[in-house]
């Protein structure tokens, strides 16, 4: 077995452990349900607000806002829970005194990063996927069943950017040990300019032109294209081209950063420091 | 007070035998920005044997096995453990430590003590099968079986201990560095874990014990290394180390033969130049501290008071033989 193959082998032990402490909070998944049902009411109510002609088309479908928004959801809940706790999975380990026990095992520090945002990025979907359901099922959204496969395709090439904030969070938090509000700040910055929950084209005609070039603008648009318009492989196609190499270079960037600030800590000895 | 002769010093090489896999520290130095937390620390530990590392609070035993282990890195020296450079803090040399750490908070408090062993298994590598077998395996070794499913969260602080000495065992670790690991156990609760360690140490690991329970050594550890301030003051066996212990602190027992009781002042008189005798340890008590002047010997002290009529019931050392080699070898430069 490879040592890559062996260390991928582990990731089931992190999604376990991850698991029975999460289920050792069972109040935890039920206020997070009442949330749920709390975020769809509220986009509910705002979506009787807006007019469709405010909003753009996809594949010259007319679209609401409840359906504009939820997309926005989806990617927004993906990318907040997401850098969040690949975050504070370090943070955690840090303050429970359990990182210096993890890192004398034979585990690589990538192992560590994946394992720990293992179970985070399969609750996720599946987080979404309910509040999705609640709604189509609640407010009856018209979602094109053709868009399902290639939305998801783009949401999978996306994931990697959303890791690599959350590593680059890490390193940030293991270097500032409270220095996580920085790419807290920085993803919020990334999330306001993307069309997440309004228009990017309501935004000053400088902030839309660095908006364009946004991974979660193009992951948001595409999907909304795939979604709500129908769009398939070919069109998504390119911006799956434009997105996987934004992803690949931020996820690229966030690991070496915490390998630097791994190796940093070693270096000063405050490891298991916060 | 370096008992190993054939040692390399930071002035120049000389020669020694390396252990084929144990520890092998060679003029270690740790700075943490201004303060040098270890100057110049060399250490042996050959497969089989158990060696202390003693040493009051802020010594250095903690920077020292985390060194070892490969957590943080010298500011200078080599060290190698197992056989690998634990400084490029490799997979090879952490697949081939335990360690005990001194803290508790080293667990996951809301998994139970098997999850996380296994989970510890399978970051050594093993297959979930093998790790859930093995963490079965040793937690019964280790008396833990019955608390098996409890949260670790709900353990004792001895049952905690006893888990981490479990964990170091889930793989056949061939050096273990345990720190600590007695500490505020009670005497059941420490002599289990040297048991522990000490069948280990009879299959071959190397075995680093830092602690400051000086009492706990004897019987237990072959070799000594006692730091004070970062810096080695004796290293050889526990033997050697107690021939620098010249107790002059006696506590005694005494009661007049005549009735009265013991008057103070006639003890004293008695006692001459040889001793100082303080009050009762506790008012009424029969239990009294003599501190044996520079040359006296313990049995001149004892028929002076005898000689005055004052009968000497029992007498013990006030500190251990350890404790007495300790404070004389970390107390010479203070």
């Amino acid at each position: 077995m490879t040592t890559v193959a062996a260390e991928l082998m582990k990731v089931p032990a992190f999604v376990r452990r991850d698991f029975l402490t999460a289920w050792s909070y069972r109040m935890a998944f039920v206020t997070d349900l009442v949330g749920l049902v709390g975020q769809a009411l509220v986009f509910y109510f705002v979506s009787q607000l807006i007019e469709p002609s405010a909003l753009p088309t996809y594949q010259g479908t007319e679209v609401t806002y409840l359906e504009f928004a939820t997309v926005g959801l989806l990617l927004g809940g993906l990318i907040h829970f997401g850098t969040q706790n690949v975050a504070s999975a370090v943070r955690g380990e840090q303050l429970m005194g359990t990182l210096e026990s993890l890192l004398v095992t034979p585990t690589a520090p990538y192992t560590v990063q994946l394992g720990s945002v293992a179970f985070v990025f399969l609750y996720i979907p599946l987080r979404i996927l309910l509040l999705v359901g609640m709604l189509a099922f609640a407010f009856g959204l018209d979602f094109q069943s053709s868009g399902v496969l290639p939305a998801l395709a783009l949401l999978v090439v996306f994931m990697p950017f959303v890791w690599g904030l959350g590593v680059a969070s890490a390193a940030v938090i293991l270097t500032f040990k409270r220095g996580g509000g920085l790419v807290g700040i920085a993803t919020l910055g990334l999330a306001f300019v993307s069309g997440l929950y309004f228009p990017i084209d309501l935004l000053p005609q400088w902030l839309t032109t660095i908006a364009e070039q946004n991974p979660i603008a193009l992951a948001v648009d595409g999907m909304r294209e795939a979604l709500l318009g129908g769009a398939g492989w070919a069109e998504v196609a390119p911006t799956m081209a434009l997105l996987a190499p934004l992803a690949l270079g931020t996820l690229f960037a966030g690991l070496l950063a915490f390998e630097l600030a791994l190796a940093r800590e070693r270096r000063l000895g405050t490891v298991g420091l916060y | 007070m370096i008992e190993a002769a054939a040692r390399r010093s930071r002035h120049g090489p000389a020669l020694r035998l390396v252990p084929p896999s144990g520890i092998d520290a060679e003029d270690l130095v740790r700075r943490f920005r201004r303060t040098l937390a270890l100057d110049g620390v060399s250490l042996t530990v050959s497969p089989g044997e158990i060696h202390a590392l003693l040493g009051p609070n802020g010594a250095g035993k903690t920077t020292l096995v985390r060194i070892l282990s490969g957590v943080i890195a010298p500011t200078s020296g080599s060290v190698r453990v197992a056989g690998a450079n634990a400084s490029a803090n490799s997979r090879e040399l952490r697949a081939l430590i335990g360690i005990v750490p001194s803290g508790d908070r080293s667990f996951y408090l809301r998994i139970s003590g098997l999850e996380n062993l296994v989970f510890f298994g399978r970051m050594h590598g093993l297959g979930r099968r093998a790790a859930t077998h093995r963490a079965n395996a040793v937690l019964e070794h280790v008396g833990l079986a019955d608390a098996a499913r409890q949260r670790v969260g709900e353990y004792s602080h001895g049952m905690q201990k006893r888990l981490s000495v479990a964990r170091a065992f889930l793989t056949e670790p061939r050096v273990l560095l345990v720190d600590e690991a007695t500490h505020d156990l009670d005497p059941e609760g420490t002599r289990r874990v040297q048991e522990l360690i000490a069948e280990a140490a009879g299959r071959g690991a190397a075995v680093l014990w830092a602690t400051q329970r000086l009492d706990e050594i004897r019987g237990f550890a072959r070799t000594v290394t006692l730091l004070d301030r970062g810096r080695v003051r004796f290293q050889g066996s526990v033997p050697r180390l107690l021939e620098h212990s010249e107790p002059r602190r006696f506590v005694v027992r005494l009661r007049n033969a005549r009735p009265g009781g013991i008057e103070l002042h006639d003890a004293q008189r008695a006692l001459g130049h040889m001793a100082r005798i303080t009050p009762p340890i506790e008012p009424g008590s029969e239990h009294h501290v003599i501190a044996l002047t520079e040359g006296s010997v313990l049995g001149d002290a004892v028929a002076a008071l005898a000689g005055a009529h004052i009968q000497v019931l029992a007498c013990r050392q006030e500190r251990s033989e350890i404790e007495e080699a300790f404070l004389a070898l970390t107390e010479a430069d203070r």
